[in-house]
This record gives C-alpha cells, sequence and structure tokens, in this order.
C-alpha cells in the first residue's frame, strides 16, 4: 500500500462535507478515516462519517440471487455484471484544510472540485493534523445521519492508531471534549466509554 | 388533463368479461391445434408441398425438420461470451430547427467460466449532415427518402448489429460465443422502401454485417449469432396449421377463400404460435426449426442468411429465437445458440441478462430526450445561431389555462 493512496473520487460537495465514489467497490475508507482531496492550492482534509454500496441507477435495486448458489463469491462469479452496476461510496466531513505552509482546524474558503482525486491521509499526515483538537468542535457540532457519539469516537479510535502514546492521546483527547461538550454528561459519556482502550 | 379513469373503467370491465367468455373456447381451438400438428407431423412431406405450391395473404412458416419436435436443451460450455446490443433513439423532431437525429447503442460482453467479467458501454452518435439525414440513390436528389420514423428504425436495427459485429472481432478466440440481438432478424419494414433504401441498409448493412460474424467461425472458433422476441405475436406455425386444414390442395387465397363454405381453418383462429409451442414444449426445450418465408427474405437475403426460427420454453414465457441459416445449419452453433439462451434467462429472471442490460445501457429516457434539446438549444444560442421551434412545440411547451 502507498503512503498515500487513492481512495476514490469527490462526486457531491459543498462546503461542510464531499461525497466521494471508490474506484472499486466496496474499498471505501473505514469510518472516521482522515482523508484529504484538493481544490487548486488548497488541501481538504475530512473525515469518513458514513460509506454506502448501492445501485449505480437510482430506479434498480439490486435483489437476492444467491439461493442456488454455493458461496457468496460465486453470486458475483454467475453474475459478473454485478461489480459493473453497483458502486460504493463514502461521505466526509471537512474538518480543516492546508494552505500554504499552514495546517487549519476550521472550514476552507471553497468546497472540494467535483472529480477531484480523493486520498487516504498518511500516518504521518494524520499524525500531524491529530496535533492539535481544534477539529473536535466541528465534529461535535455536525448534523449527520451519525451520531455525534459514534463519528467522534471512531475518528479518535482511529487517530490514535499513529500515535505511540496511544493512551495519552486519547486521555488528552477525553480533556478536550470535557471542555467542548462538559454541559452534556450524556454525550460525554457515550463517547469515553466508546475510546477507553 | 389527465385520463378519465372513471369512464374507461366500465370499459375496461366490459374487456375483461368478453376475454373470460371467450376462455373456453379458446382453450377447445388450442387443443384442437396441438392435436392438428401432431397428426400433421406424420405426413410432413404432403404438408411441405402445399406450403410451397400455395399463395397466401398470410405468411405461413416453412418446414425443416419435423413440425412438433420437442428438443431438450445441451449443457452449456463451462467457459463462453455473450455479446449483446441494443439501440435508442432520438427521431427527428419536425417542430424544431436543426434537423438531426441521434442513435444510442448500447453494448454488452459478458464472460462466463473461469474468469468472469462484464463490459457494458454505450454509444451516442448525433447525425446531422446532409448525406446522414437522406438515403440518396446515385445522386438523384429527387428520389431521397428522408430517415425519420420507420425507416430510422431499421437503421438503428442496423446499428446494432453493426456494433456486435465489432465486439464479437474482440473474442478470445478459444472461448465461444453468442451474439444476441432484440427483436427480429428479418428487417420487414424495407419492403415499403424502394431498392435502393435496401441496398443501402441491409445489403451494404445488416447482411454484411452478419457476414462478418460469420466469417470469425473458423480454426475451430465458434460464434453464433441470434435474436431474441420475448412474447412473439406471430403465427406463422399456426398458419401452417390452417393450410393443412384446408380442403384445397393448392390453395389461391384470393381465389377460393371468399366462397369457402367450411372454413375449417377458422378452428385455430385467433390462436398464436406461441399459444401452440407453450402447450407442446417443457422448460427449457425448443421446437424443430422453422423458416421464415416473408417476402424480404425470399428476395434480398442471400442463401447463407435466410431467417430460420424456433420456439423455446422458458418458465412461463415461449419466446422466438431466429438465426441466420448459418447457425441453423451448424449443429455446434445451434446447439449453442439453445443452451445460451437459455442459460441467459435462468441467469435474468426469464429474459437473457445480456439483452436486459444492453437495453440498459441504450435507453434514452423522456428526461434524456429534454436535456438533448436543451443542450443543442444553448449551444445554438452560444454561437447567435436561430433556434427555431413551431408554435404548437411551444404551446405543448409552455402550458396555459
Amino acid at each position: 500500500m502507498s503512503e498515500t493512496q487513492r481512495v476514490g473520487e469527490v462526486i457531491e460537495a459543498s462546503s461542510t462535507d464531499f461525497t466521494a465514489q471508490c474506484y472499486e467497490l466496496y474499498d471505501s475508507p473505514s469510518l472516521g478515516s482522515l482523508v484529504k482531496t484538493r481544490d487548486a492550492d488548497v488541501e481538504l482534509y475530512g473525515v469518513v462519517y458514513q460509506a454506502a454500496t448501492t445501485s449505480l441507477e437510482p430506479g434498480r435495486r439490486p435483489i437476492a440471487r444467491g439461493k442456488d448458489e454455493a458461496s457468496e463469491e460465486a453470486v458475483y462469479q454467475s453474475n459478473p455484471q454485478l461489480l459493473k452496476l453497483l458502486k460504493s461510496e463514502f461521505g466526509t466531513l471537512v474538518v480543516g484544510h492546508r494552505q500554504g505552509d499552514k495546517l487549519n482546524h476550521y472550514l476552507p474558503p471553497q468546497p472540494a472540485r467535483i472529480h477531484g482525486f480523493v486520498y487516504l491521509c498518511s500516518p504521518e499526515e494524520v499524525r500531524e493534523f491529530s496535533l492539535s483538537f481544534a477539529f473536535l468542535n466541528i465534529l461535535v457540532n455536525a448534523h449527520l445521519p451519525i451520531s455525534t457519539e459514534e463519528l467522534t469516537s471512531a475518528t479518535l479510535r482511529q487517530m490514535s492508531q499513529v500515535h505511540q502514546d496511544r493512551r495519552s492521546f486519547l486521555v488528552a483527547a477525553g480533556k478536550e471534549l470535557a471542555l467542548l461538550i462538559g454541559g452534556n454528561l450524556n454525550q460525554l459519556k457515550a463517547i469515553l466509554g466508546r475510546i477507553q482502550t | 388533463m389527465s385520463l378519465d379513469l372513471d369512464k374507461v373503467f366500465p370499459q375496461v370491465g366490459d374487456m375483461v368479461a368478453g376475454l373470460k367468455s371467450d376462455a373456453a373456447q379458446r382453450q377447445q381451438r388450442l387443443k384442437f391445434a396441438l392435436d392438428t400438428l401432431h397428426n400433421q407431423a406424420d405426413n410432413l412431406s404432403h404438408l411441405a408441398r402445399k406450403i410451397n405450391s400455395s399463395k397466401t395473404t398470410w405468411l405461413i412458416a416453412g418446414l425443416v425438420d419435423g413440425f412438433d419436435r420437442q428438443i431438450k436443451a445441451p449443457p452449456a460450455p463451462s467457459e463462453f461470451t455473450i455479446l449483446a446490443a441494443d439501440g435508442s433513439h432520438i427521431d427527428v423532431d419536425r417542430h424544431r430547427s436543426p434537423r438531426c437525429y441521434l442513435i444510442n447503442i448500447g453494448s454488452v460482453v459478458l464472460q462466463y467460466g473461469g474468469s468472469p467479467d462484464a463490459t457494458l458501454d454505450s454509444f451516442p452518435h448525433l447525425y446531422s449532415s446532409d448525406e446522414e439525414l437522406v438515403i440518396t440513390p446515385n445522386g438523384d436528389k429527387i428520389r431521397e427518402q428522408v430517415v425519420e420514423g420507420t425507416l430510422l428504425g431499421i437503421k438503428r436495427g442496423v446499428d446494432e448489429c453493426c456494433q456486435l459485429a465489432e465486439l464479437a472481432t474482440e473474442l478470445p478466440e478459444d472461448s465461444p460465443g453468442l451474439a444476441l440481438v432484440d427483436g427480429t432478424l428479418v428487417l420487414w419494414g424495407l419492403e415499403a422502401y424502394p431498392e435502393f433504401v435496401t441496398e443501402a441498409l441491409l445489403d451494404k448493412g445488416f447482411l454484411s454485417h452478419l457476414s462478418r460474424i460469420k466469417g470469425l467461425n473458423s480454426n475451430g472458433r465458434e460464434i453464433a449469432l441470434a435474436s431474441y422476441i420475448s412474447f412473439p405475436r406471430s403465427t406463422e406455425v399456426v398458419n401452417a396449421l390452417r393450410l393443412a386444414l384446408c380442403p384445397h390442395d393448392v390453395l389461391d387465397t384470393d381465389l377460393h377463400c371468399r366462397d369457402c363454405q367450411e372454413r375449417k381453418c377458422e378452428m385455430v383462429a385467433g390462436i398464436r404460435d406461441r399459444d401452440l409451442f407453450s402447450e407442446l414444449l417443457g422448460q427449457g426445450e425448443r421446437s424443430c426449426l422453422f423458416t421464415s418465408r416473408s417476402k424480404i427474405v425470399d428476395k434480398k437475403y442471400p442463401e447463407e442468411h435466410r431467417i430460420y426460427f424456433f420456439y423455446l420454453r422458458v418458465d412461463d414465457e415461449t419466446a422466438r429465437v431466429e438465426i441466420p441459416k448459418w447457425v441453423a445449419t451448424d449443429e455446434d452453433l445451434l446447439n449453442l445458440t439453445h443452451s445460451l439462451i437459455l442459460d441467459q434467462c435462468q441467469r435474468g429472471q426469464g429474459y437473457p441478462v445480456a439483452l436486459s442490460e444492453a437495453h440498459e445501457q441504450a435507453v434514452v429516457t423522456g428526461a434524456d430526450r429534454e436535456n438533448f434539446w436543451r443542450l443543442v438549444e444553448s449551444l445554438l444560442v452560444d454561437e447567435h445561431l436561430p433556434s427555431l421551434s413551431s408554435a404548437k412545440s411551444r404551446s405543448k411547451r409552455t402550458r396555459w389555462v
């Protein structure tokens, strides 16, 4: 796997988020992964908050095909067109951007470009991005189909993997969250419960 | 104003009641037709002579290798490739300028076996030059035929076959293949047009593409070609039964039918070939072969491409499969056609999956048409060219009270 792996292409974008289509079926980055795309000289960073595999055409729903097949693999072997009729997409919440040498943990001036390539950030980039927890503010205030608790905890779990002292990273993140959402103990408890090592 | 279904309701009720009351009589006719089919199978040479010598206004199937045989499907090979092409078009709109038409050909290559793969694609082509909008006999502009309506439909069929021939040339040599189109291989519509149109679309078009596909069958390579007609309405085999029931040895419908009192042929009236073979054939079985004796095939198709057909039972449907003579007379290609079409239907919920996907690639929806014309108009406006449309067309697009 290359250090910066290309995982898809932007097909829908707004100031706060973008949706990318994967090049390979089922090949979307994990929930909470840090990805990036580029708009001219600005690099946009986002956190994967949702992934879905659906029919390429909205009016055509997949139907069950495996009744007489021995394995799930055989369903695709017997129907080679299926791989060309389905698509995997992932939704990304924009959590920061890099302009020149400056890394900012707030929204960029412009949304991502349609057909912009989307890359999985390398461990070094994830480490650099997560040196500041300023992005947590965007995560805990986002209105998404996924709950804030699930997305925030998934993101922190992913990020913690690139830090040598995983526990210290998560404890620091927990303290930052206590400042941000201390007034909502249930939410704080739910997140902390999901990032315990 | 939308359709007033309240007013339609009693009429639909009458129609359904009529169908219900006819059902018993229809079943009786079908049984009689089936008995006649079996009876005639014992004396085929007599019926074949009668078919060849009679002159009828209705189309009768030519006999080849039997009448009531039921042929089981041979096993499909382990590795094979299915090619399919289907088309859709945007016709010339006489209410708009500029004059142009668009043909969108959808194509599918499905590879089965050890390394399954699929290629789905579409090829839209816009025709707008003077030479493309008309077919002209050797510079004689007065007799030119405008390519629109029925003629455009025929041209689309030719383009589908052309696409199949292109795909077939790229097939791997070691894997048998079947090229499939939807509909008929008999270009009936051309009968209404002058000779030079037939030459342009049939001789230089359709038949040349068939020849290209046939030519790929060499050095052990096997590529069959067939067209598939779902829910066929043809009555050619039933018409052969009508002729068999006729008391005249040599029938001339113009001479004999008007004053005929007996009308024994009415005993099978209203029955279609698909009804007959749905009763006769078991799941996956095909009928014996028949030939199309239509005028255009008789006069214009060379011997090698003369059209044969058989009926194939797949679940609740009996479909008609048409093949050129070079497939019908080659046992391997014929068996390949039978087994692979059946296999395709089984994979595709009763209809060949490759044709279904080719259609999906080709289809041009109402919204696509609107978008196409909007694109044409916006580019005309960009170039400061007049974008004219008829008052009638404008009134349909801008409705008011």
